[in-house]
This record gives structure tokens, sequence and C-alpha cells, in this order.
């Protein structure tokens, strides 16, 4: 804050002197940088660690809501902190973000755009983005921090599921604060060692002609919104559903403890919730990572719903089939079987989903080969990728049909209705 | 001696050494900032260990001597990586 100026013709000429002729500028620059990274990462652990354990169920429902806007704001952190340095990269990725402000209806555009941009072109820009980086985010996340903090008061820590003795409790001071700075001072090492081994080289400085030759790309926190952005059917006047569906992903969130309502908080007894959890976290992470392959990529819709599908369905039949494994155990165990007395419906749902996925994938690839036989000709690897889809596809619809007819052995449902048919059949010839 | 409070001791004084160290350092120098960042960690790492013995031994109970050694490795690296790294 003492050398930077957050000006267009300044920005990256301090930022440079900060780096260069500042005491430990660029070090102080890198694990900033990397700090923030974590930041955002343990934020968004520690949303999925509480979504996991309950800690959102009552009495800590506004503790949550809360927490969800700290997360907002620590995105909005790394979202203003961007564009501060003024290079190509960032600025081109912040005018992207900045578009889709256009994308909301009109009166709500021009406020908004008008809160976060200014009217003075970039010059404004840069001085709200600065404004908003070290001013005003800061004060909120200190209100937030406050009510949060006055709220785990009221409340105290979310308990563990599981009963422990009065004698095996450990107290918070002196024994929890340090283990607290143990972990603290390994984070710090860690921080200084990433810093120490890649440390932040500055991109180019911005201008128009370099921005119009460079390929738009966000930070990775901001990547898997990206990418849904870039599936073909949100191009253009569409876009405002993909923002659409971003936003119904927040409020869903941030309206979880109303939507969870149920008093059960064992991992265990919450398998629906878990594993749209886990389904969550793998779509962001695939969204992300492919994000990242394909700068500035259109996806094809089918692309997309076969890849995001897959995801979804194979992560959702782990999911299911370790849930079945976990209920076995617990049936062994003890009387709080989970699902002790029912049928193996789960597990044939579960074989069958992941069949349907495997379906879905070889139909994909089938598909995919197919067409590119047909523009580019035949070659080894295309006809093998066919051969290979295909044969998926065959053992795909073979184990359906095996898994009908071992779901059909114990009710007869489906040998009755086959044989209905056959007379039918019979009847016609 | 037993092995925790000998671990301990020298825990100790690497925190002690290194910080003395980190004073020493010249800022205006590019290559004085690496070494602030291994030395930095070392102080770190070191305190970390120390207040982990601390918790442990309080309690009555013995270190986890694969936390020590994994530990002692970190600090062997970090104290190896600043004479490699410029």
């Amino acid at each position: 804050m003492l050398y930077y100026i957050p000006s267009p013709t300044g920005a990256y000429a301090s930022t440079q002197y900060i780096f260069h002729r500042v005491f430990f500028g660029r070090f102080l620059e890198t694990v900033h940088l990397y700090t923030a990274y974590a930041m955002i990462m343990l934020a968004f652990m520690h949303m999925m660690r509480d979504y996991f354990v309950s800690a959102h169920k009552k009495p800590r429902e506004v503790m949550w809501i809360v927490g969800m806007i700290m997360g907002f704001v620590t995105l909005g952190f790394g979202f203003t902190g961007y564009l501060l340095p003024w290079t190509v990269v960032s600025k081109s990725a912040t005018d992207v973000g900045v578009g889709m402000i256009d994308a909301l209806p009109s009166g709500l555009s021009s406020f908004v755009s008008f809160l976060v941009v200014g009217a003075g072109g970039d010059a404004t820009e840069l001085l709200r983005f600065y404004d908003l980086h070290v001013v005003v985010l800061p004060a909120v996340l200190l209100a937030l921090l406050t009510i949060k903090l006055y709220m785990l008061e009221v409340h105290g820590i979310s308990e563990p599921n599981t009963s422990v003795k009065e004698s095996e409790q450990i107290a918070i001071f002196p024994d929890v604060t340090i283990y607290l700075m143990e972990l603290a001072a390994i984070f710090g090492t860690a921080v200084l060692t990433i810093s120490m081994l890649f440390p932040l080289t500055l991109p180019a400085s911005y201008t128009a002609s370099l921005a119009s030759q460079s390929i738009p790309q966000p930070d990775w926190y901001f990547l898997w919104i990206y990418q849904i952005l870039k599936i073909s059917v949100f191009e253009g006047p569409e876009l405002p559903v993909a923002l659409g569906i971003v936003t119904l992903i927040f409020i869903l969130l941030v309206l979880l403890p109303f939507i969870d309502r149920s008093e059960s908080r064992a991992i265990g007894q919450r398998p629906i919730y878990v594993t749209l959890g886990l389904v969550l976290i793998g779509e962001i992470i695939v969204l992300a990572l492919w994000g990242l392959l394909t700068p500035g990529q259109i996806i094809p819709v089918g692309q997309a719903i076969l890849v995001l599908g897959g995801t979804a369905l194979i992560i959702g039949v782990l999911s299911l089939a370790a849930f079945r494994v976990f209920a076995r155990r617990q049936e062994t165990v003890g009387p709080r079987s989970i699902t002790a007395g029912k049928s193996n419906a789960t597990l044939i749902l579960a074989i069958f989903a992941t069949v349907v996925s495997v379906g879905a994938l070889a139909i994909g690839t089938s598909l995919s080969s197919f067409v590119e036989i047909l523009v580019d000709g035949a070659n080894l690897l295309s006809i093998a990728t066919l051969i290979m889809g295909l044969s998926g596809l065959a053992i795909a619809i073979f184990a359906s049909l095996f898994l009908l007819y071992i779901s059909d052995r114990s009710t007869g449902r489906l040998r009755k209705r086959l044989t209905l048919f056959e007379r039918i059949v019979r009847s016609w010839t | 001696m037993d092995l925790n409070k000998l671990m301990l001791s020298l825990f100790l004084s690497l925190q002690i050494i290194s910080t003395v160290f980190l004073w020493s350092l010249n800022p205006t120098d590019i290559v004085s900032e690496t070494k602030f960042a291994i030395f930095l960690a070392v102080d770190l790492l070191s305190f970390a260990m120390v207040a982990y013995s601390y918790r442990k031994l309080s309690w009555g109970q013995m270190t986890n001597s694969n936390w020590i050694l994994l530990g002692s490795l970190g600090l062997v690296m970090l104290l190896l990586s600043s004479i490699f790294f410029p």
C-alpha cells in the first residue's frame, strides 16, 4: 500500500518497483499470493467439512449463512486483487468477469456496474477494485468474523457425532491452542517452501493490442464457473441461463440449513446429502481441470453432458456402494445399522448406475470416433477407439440385462410381463 | 539424557540460530530473499516440533518417532536447500 499506485499508468510500474526495488518485495508478493490461494482452498475445505459433519444444522443455521457470505467475500478478495498488478492476464480475465454484469437484468446491471466498475473507464475500475480489496472487503470480513465469533461463543463448537468421555476431553487452552500453533507453523513452513521453489513472476503489462492476442483465463478458483460459461448452449444471449445456474448453486448452499432439516448428523446416516456433497466436489474439480486444459475453447453441449453426467454417475455410484459396504459392517458390529433389514436394492441400483455411466461413456466414445473416421478418414487409433466404444456398449447392454434378470429373481414381475408380451406376440402371429 | 529431551534441545537450538541468522541478512540483496524464506521456514518448523514435543511430554505421553523423524528430515532438506539454492 505504501508503494502501489492504483492507476492504469502507475499500477504495473509500481508493482515492478515493489518486485525489484523494495526490500523483500517479491518475496512478500509471492507469500501474499500463495496465502491467498491457501485461504480460498481452506475456506472451501472448511465449508465442505461443515457440510459433511452437519455443522450447519440447528442451532447453527445463521453461523452457516454468515460463513457462506464470508466465503463469497474471500472470493471477492481474489477477484479484486487479481486485477491490481494490471497485467495483460489479469486485466483480460477481469474484463470477462465484469462483462458478466451486463447479463443481469438491465436495472440491476447498471446499478452493479456503477458499484463495482464506476463510470470512468479503466481508471475508475482499478480504483474501485483497489478500494474494495483494501478497505471495503476487509471491513466486511472483519464485521462478519465478529458476528461469527460471537455466535461461536453463544452456541459453542459443533459437537462431535460420537460421545467422548469427560475424562478424555482436552482443554481449549493450552492443549488445543498449542496444537493449532503447531498446525499454523507447519502451514507457514509449507507456504514459505512453495514461495521459495516457485517465486512469482510478473506477466507483461496490459495493453489493448496484447490483450487482443491473449486468451482470457481466470485464476484457478473461478475456472469451474468459466468452464460452465464456455458450454456451447450458454453462448451469446443464453449467458444469463449459465449465470442463473451458478447463482442457484450458491443460493442452495446458503439456504442449506433450511433444506436439509433432518435430525440426523452422522455421516453414515445421510447417504443422499453426503453423495451430493461428493458429486459437487467432483464436478468442481473436473470443471476446473477441464477449464485449465481448454482455454478459450467452446465446449459442445453433448460433450459437457457426457463428462459432467459421467462424473456425477461414477461418484454417485461409488459413494452409494461405499455406503452399502459401510452398512454391512454396521450390521456385523452392532444394532445401529443404517440399512439393516433392507433388501440389496441399493447395491443393484449402484451397479446399474455404473453400467449406465459406462454405457453413456461408450456411446460418446463410439460417436466421437465414428465422426472422426467420417471426417478425417480411418486410422488405427480411431478404429481401435471405435471398437473399444462398441465393446463397452455391448458390455453395458449385457450387464444391464443381467442386472434386470438378477433383480427380477425374487419378484418375478418382469418375467410375468415378458410372458404376457410373448403371448400377445404369439396371438398376432 | 533421553532422546525426547535431546531432540527438544536440538530443535530449540536450531530455532535460536535461525532467528539470529534472519536478523543478519542483507535485505537489499535479492539472494537474501531465498535465504530469508528458507530460514524463516526452518524457524517455524523447529517451533512446530518444539510445540509438539512439549504438548506430548506435558501430557505424560511419548512423542511419535515418525513425526520427529519427518520433521527432522524436513529441517535437513531446508538447511541443505539453503546451500544449493542461489
